[in-house]
């Protein structure tokens, strides 16, 4: 049994090692495609990061991996909830325009913003679970749409309601929580909030693994016909696990929010696109709460480094994005045979162990 | 099986998304065609004079509106005052640290005036700049996020108003239909004022001329990188019935001089920020009436010049029509004929007698 | 034996394919004009062996020798260029297409779309008496009529070796009777068949050889004329053949699960179930009986809360539970065997210990509140293991390493636990070995015994008259008519699931 539990972890790793140095290889073939130099661009990114973008590193991490978690949470029951980044994008519109009112003071303030963020995330993932419920739409397509939706919205009401300054207009600004400082205090701090990203991360291996709730929710992305027929109720199901998605993703930004931007502002402080990492770090950590977190990593480390290539090199920061995706694609691809290959190793185990058990008698 | 084929395709939305983002950056026509390295003024120039930071705002350069422009003043000043230059470029959805870091590797590697293109640099130099009290820093269409002054940080702001006046002032003259149009890129604060200038201008000129106005999007900066969204906005108000449009959407706008094109003979696009007539396609050119002008390149070299002269800029400098930092394009020659008119308008904004509004 | 009144000669094939028994040294011989069954065990290599031959796998040693010529068989194509053809247990057919159609689908080179076309099937349809319409739609089409149809495929490809795999599995005793005129027809014109099934009385009904595979290989060949059924079972399983008998009666006056008038409709107002009422007392075994797709699923789903009915009452004891959920249905204490464990019964890819859960998530020992209590559960697999002998290297083992009889019998001692008062099973030995299915059927008799009340649907007669106590028909989603076991035959069956004749 043990050396078959080895086995199986060394096999989890070979699918994200094909793919990884399939999207190197990728990524090497553009640039020299394009006439650049490939080692000027690797030595760049493989360079140790300065304190300050160790810090960044950390900080965008935390925010990936809590959008990473929200649409693993949709993706282990089989639901794709393509609309992170309108729930984050709305919640978190809602959540700073609450902060900035200061209704409350202190830990109270920070308390109540968090729920509501949670809330509103959840509200508006919640229409697309209703949606698929009670009318059959797709929720990639729904969620999609309502990405649109959510963005032209908060932009008609941040015109509306929001602080206009300058050529900008953003929410009120309301008070940092003190994060902490490993470095000088002008490379910046490891906001307070990032611990969401922890909580988030043991929270969501405790539900799937340990609860009734996460069984159900496994069962149900295995299949829906089998959790069907185990007693799931799959309407319930799709809603919850959708709201609960939603409100994930409202979390997405408030590390950001409190620790460094302190107000929201479309193209300024609030920063836009985490959704779709977060989509794309669940598809490369295999929605595994370990593999997300190694996911969040990378692709943390590659935003934040890919910011020195102009300086250093003649490549664009966008050589990066392709190196994302193609590490997503790859690592889909390789699952799947590594899967097979996997399951063929399974069943010789089995096939060996009768064989032995029937003939030794014999 | 079934799982796989739905799992690939969120995979495939996943990398387009990815990609999508990317592509959005280039904007403009040309996007996958960057400048080559060998044009880069930044990688000969290694002249002793001031190093100058130039940091682009999302589309960087090859963008053929306002990140190319500040490039253009960048280059000239960097000739004529024998410096080097350092670029950084901004990519979509990047946080607030990106900016700032971006702005701390220019300093770091010695730049003394470091430029900001884009009001979104207003926080990140905001944070910056008390750290590097010996570098001088500038934003194109920027502020003080904060009430703290800061003494080594000077804000190009633009009276883009009054250059929308005159172009205003242009359409309304040329339409023969009665009815001209706007399209705006994102319905923001910055492009509100455009807005604001070209209808008072058509108005001042024309008093029953009706405007139609449209926004690509409400507050999603992909506006500005949306040439299909320019051309749909845009063909909307032609089929209203406009004959001129006028777009302010950066990279959107070829969309919209497509459109132009499309609709036919009489019918016009004006450009902005650059001279767009010398950079437009063959077929858009004889389309393109005039472009309101917005000399990014003209703020960022005289910014450049005040630090080399040791007297570096501070606080708000205003570029507007006194000071030829907004203007209108002749190129073309589509309205020598009402030049004078045009110009006539102009003096009366530079001495006063018409205060261009800013919101509409 | 001449070498030309050989068909089929496979000669030490084997093949180490990662499946649960891999075929090593079979020896097959088939000869022209004749049936030739295939008989043995779930997992014996039977469909190793059916796929080896019709060029879907490549076999690792041994060689193929079809009419006299040694060939490599690297595709169906291959297969079918040599004469031999295939016709599997779920039908691979075109329903929104014609007779014709489906016909020359993907055969166009043979004879056209056209007349000529039309003229081949027509040949092919009288000489073998099929009565083919090439003008009418599949989906018309009854499941004997489409057996038939996708047998004339074959032969419309040129086959002169057809291989049919469990053929009768899912015809009525009739329609078996007239499948067997057709294949008499068919081997009277030369053609070789290549007969797999279950069922020992078919087999030495029909079949001139016997081949008996065990483990992988074959073990040996029997003569229908002078073998018994017996003998065949203990070929396959090297044991005593397990009867159904039922024991003495033990059905109690408590009525465990009424149905009173229940009808469902579907989503275009068609009743799928009409007017259905019965009752089932603890200790007693009512059985179903009815062809496949006459509202056996939906009645199974209707009682486990998967549909709700749109008139009348579901009791359980004298609990009223006709709006109840599947998970509250399961709390109270009904056992599921479903239809199709793939579907219904089990996560392929979770271990067995997680299968174990399945269904039973809110139960101990499986549960602590709102926590998964993974050590009872692994615990309580174990057992499960060791009572019901589901042979797997351990409880963390995916289900899809098992073979199906395993996995059934994973799936009965599950739902067995946790003494349940009401069993719905479904088919619950389909697909599985002769050893298996005697284990499940014996399990379910001493929990009948112990006072349990089972619903049991059953496309296998001898299964329903061995277990039941009382036989219902159910025909176009009515109930039609109670039997006695004891005194029903198959073919008085037969006739009521047909509606050939009311009871």
């Amino acid at each position: 049994m043990r050396t078959f539990n080895l086995k199986a972890i060394g096999l989890s790793l070979v699918a994200p090692a094909i793919a990884i140095v399939v999207s190197l290889l990728v990524t090497t073939l553009v640039i020299a495609a394009v006439g650049s130099s490939p080692s000027d661009f690797w030595s760049t990114m493989f360079e140790v990061p300065k304190p300050r973008s160790r810090i960044d590193i950390i900080n965008q991490t935390g925010m990936i991996y809590i959008a990473a978690v929200a649409a693993a949470i949709g993706f282990r029951m089989g639901l794709f909830n393509i609309g992170l980044e309108g729930q984050y994008t709305l919640a978190s519109y809602a959540a700073a325009a609450f902060a900035g009112g200061a209704y409350l003071s202190g830990f109270a303030n920070v308390a109540v913003t968090l729920l509501i963020a949670i809330a509103v995330g959840a509200a508006w993932s919640g229409i697309a679970g209703v949606l698929r419920t009670t009318r059959g739409v797709s929720e990639v397509i729904s969620t999609i749409m309502l990405n649109s939706i959510a963005i032209t919205l908060v932009g008609y009401l941040l015109n509306r309601y929001g602080v206009h300054e300058g050529n900008t207009v953003r929410t009120t600004k309301i008070d940092l929580v003190t994060g902490f400082s490993p470095y000088e205090d002008r490379d910046g701090q490891i906001w307070t909030l990032t611990i969401i990203a922890v909580l988030v991360g043991v929270g969501f291996w405790l539900l799937l693994n340990k609860t009734r709730f996460g069984f159900d929710l496994r069962a149900s992305g295995q299949s829906d016909s089998v959790a069907k027929a185990s007693g799931v109720n799959p309407t319930r199901m799709i809603i919850t696990a959708m709201a609960l998605s939603g409100g994930i993703a409202g979390l997405i930004w408030m590390p950001a929010l409190f620790g460094k931007a302190s107000s929201f502002g479309l193209g300024t402080s609030f920063q836009a696109g985490l959704g779709f990492l977060g989509i794309a770090v669940a598809l490369l950590g295999r929605n595994r709460p370990l593999g997300m977190l190694f996911g969040a990593v990378l692709f943390a480390f590659l935003s934040v480094k890919s910011n020195d290539l102009t300086f250093a090199t003649d490549v664009s920061p966008s050589i990066v994005q392709i190196t994302q995706g193609v590490a997503v694609l790859a690592v889909v691809i390789a699952y799947e045979v590594v899967r097979r290959w996997r399951a063929q190793l399974e069943q010789r185990a089995v096939g060996q162990d009768l064989v032995t058990a029937t003939e030794a008698p014999a | 099986m079934r799982r796989l084929t739905k799992l690939s395709a969120v995979a495939a939305v996943a990398a387009l998304a990815l990609a999508g983002c990317g592509s959005s950056d280039s904007g403009g026509s040309d996007g996958g065609s960057k400048p080559a390295a060998s044009k880069d003024v930044c990688k000969d120039a290694k002249g002793s004079g001031p190093k100058i930071g130039l940091a682009y705002d999302v589309g960087g350069r090859g963008d053929q509106s306002f990140n190319d422009s500040a490039y253009v003043g960048l280059k000239k000043a960097v000739t004529e005052f024998d410096g080097s230059c350092v670029e950084g470029e901004a990519t979509d959805g990047e946080p607030e640290s990106a900016r700032e870091d971006r702005l701390r590797n220019m300093a770091d590697a010695g730049a003394n005036a470091i430029v900001g293109v884009g009001f979104a640099y207003s926080d990140s130099v905001n944070a910056v700049a008390p750290d590097y009290p010996d570098v001088n820093f500038a934003i194109v269409d920027g502020f003080d996020p904060d009430t703290k002054p800061n003494d080594n940080v000077a804000y190009l702001t633009f009276a883009a108003n009054e250059g929308s006046y005159l172009v205003g002032v242009a359409a309304a003259e040329k339409s023969k239909s009665g009815t001209i149009g706007f399209v705006g890129g994102v319905h923001n604060d910055l492009i509100k004022g455009f807005e604001a200038g070209y209808v008072a201008g058509a108005k001042a000129a024309k008093p029953s001329i009706k405007v139609e106005v449209s926004y690509i999007q409400e507050s999603d900066l992909k506006g500005f990188g949306d040439p299909a969204g320019g051309k749909a906005a845009a063909t909307g108000e032609f089929d209203k019935g406009a004959d001129v449009v006028y777009h302010a959407s950066g990279a959107s706008g070829s969309g919209v001089f497509d459109a132009a094109v499309e609709a036919g003979d009489g019918k016009w696009a004006i450009g902005v920020d650059s001279d767009q007539y010398l950079t437009a396609t063959a077929a858009q050119k004889p389309h393109i009436l005039t472009s309101a002008l917005k000399r990014v390149d003209v703020a960022t070299y005289d910014f450049i010049k005040t630090v080399n002269a040791g007297k570096p800029a501070t606080s708000y400098t205003t570029y507007d029509l006194k000071n030829d930092g907004v203007g209108y394009s002749t190129a073309g020659g589509f309205i020598d004929d009402i030049k004078s008119d045009i110009d006539g308008y102009k003096a009366k904004i530079v001495s006063g007698d018409i205060k261009v509004p800013t919101k509409p | 034996m001449t070498q030309e009144s050989v068909a089929v000669e496979l000669r030490g094939i084997g093949k180490r394919f990662p499946g649960v028994i891999a075929n090593h040294d079979v020896d097959l011989t088939i000869r022209v004009g004749t049936v030739h069954a295939l008989i043995g065990e779930n997992g014996a290599g039977k469909s190793t062996l059916m796929k080896i031959l019709y060029g879907v796998q490549k076999p690792d040693d041994g060689t193929i020798t079809i009419n006299g010529h040694a060939v490599v068989l690297k595709t169906p194509t291959d297969a079918i260029e040599n004469g031999v053809g295939m016709v599997f247990q779920h039908f691979m057919l075109a329903d929104n297409l014609t007779v014709l159609e489906n016909m020359v689908l993907g055969a166009e080179k043979l004879h056209g779309i056209g007349d000529a076309a039309r003229t081949e099937i027509a040949r092919i349809s009288d000489r073998f008496g099929f009565g083919l319409e090439p003008d009418v739609l599949v989906e018309k089409l009854g499941v004997a009529d489409r057996q038939r149809l996708e047998i004339a495929k074959v032969l419309y490809r040129g086959a002169r070796i057809i291989i049919l795999d469990e053929p009768t599995a899912v015809l009525v005793p009739q329609e078996v009777d007239a499948l067997f005129a057709n294949l008499r027809e068919l081997k009277d014109a030369g053609n070789s068949i290549l007969f797999i099934s279950h069922k020992l009385d078919e087999v030495l009904d029909i079949s001139d050889d016997i081949t008996v595979m065990r483990r992988g290989t074959t073990v040996g060949t029997a003569d229908p004329r002078t073998t018994t059924k017996l003998q065949l079972a203990e070929l396959m399983v090297g044991s005593e053949l397990p009867s159904p008998e039922t024991e003495e009666s033990t059905v109690t006056d408590t009525v465990q699960l009424t149905l009173d008038d229940v009808s469902l409709a579907d989503e275009f107002g068609r009743n799928l179930l009409t007017s259905i009422s019965l009752q089932i007392r603890r200790g007693e075994v009512l059985g179903i009986a009815g062809v496949e797709g006459n509202g056996q699923a939906e009645l199974v789903e209707t009682i486990m809360g998967m549909r709700i009915p749109d008139t009348g009452r579901i009791l359980l004891g004298t609990e009223d539970v006709t709006n109840w959920h599947t998970r509250e249905l399961r709390e109270a204490g009904i056992g599921y065997i479903p239809e199709d464990r793939h579907r219904h019964g089990l996560l392929l890819d979770a271990p067995l210990w997680e299968n174990r859960i399945l269904g039973h998530q809110t139960q101990a020992p499986n549960a602590k509140g709102p926590w998964i209590n993974r050590s009872g559960a692994r615990k309580d697999t174990d057992r499960i293991m060791a009572e019901y002998d589901v042979r797997a290297p351990g409880i963390d083992t995916p289900a899809r390493a098992l073979s199906g009889g395993n996995q059934q019998k994973l799936i009965v001692g599950r739902e067995m636990s946790g003494d349940p008062v009401l069993l719905i099973a479904s088919h619950p030995t389909r697909g599985v070995d002769v050893g298996a299915q005697s284990a499940i059927w014996d399990h379910i008799k001493r929990a009948r015994r112990a006072g349990l009340a089972v619903l049991l649907i059953s496309a296998d007669l001898d299964e329903l008259i061995g277990l039941s106590d009382t036989i219902q028909v159910i025909l176009r989603g009515r109930l039609v008519g109670s039997f006695e076991p004891a005194t029903v035959t198959p073919q008085d069956l037969g006739s009521a699931m047909t509606g050939g004749a009311a009871a």
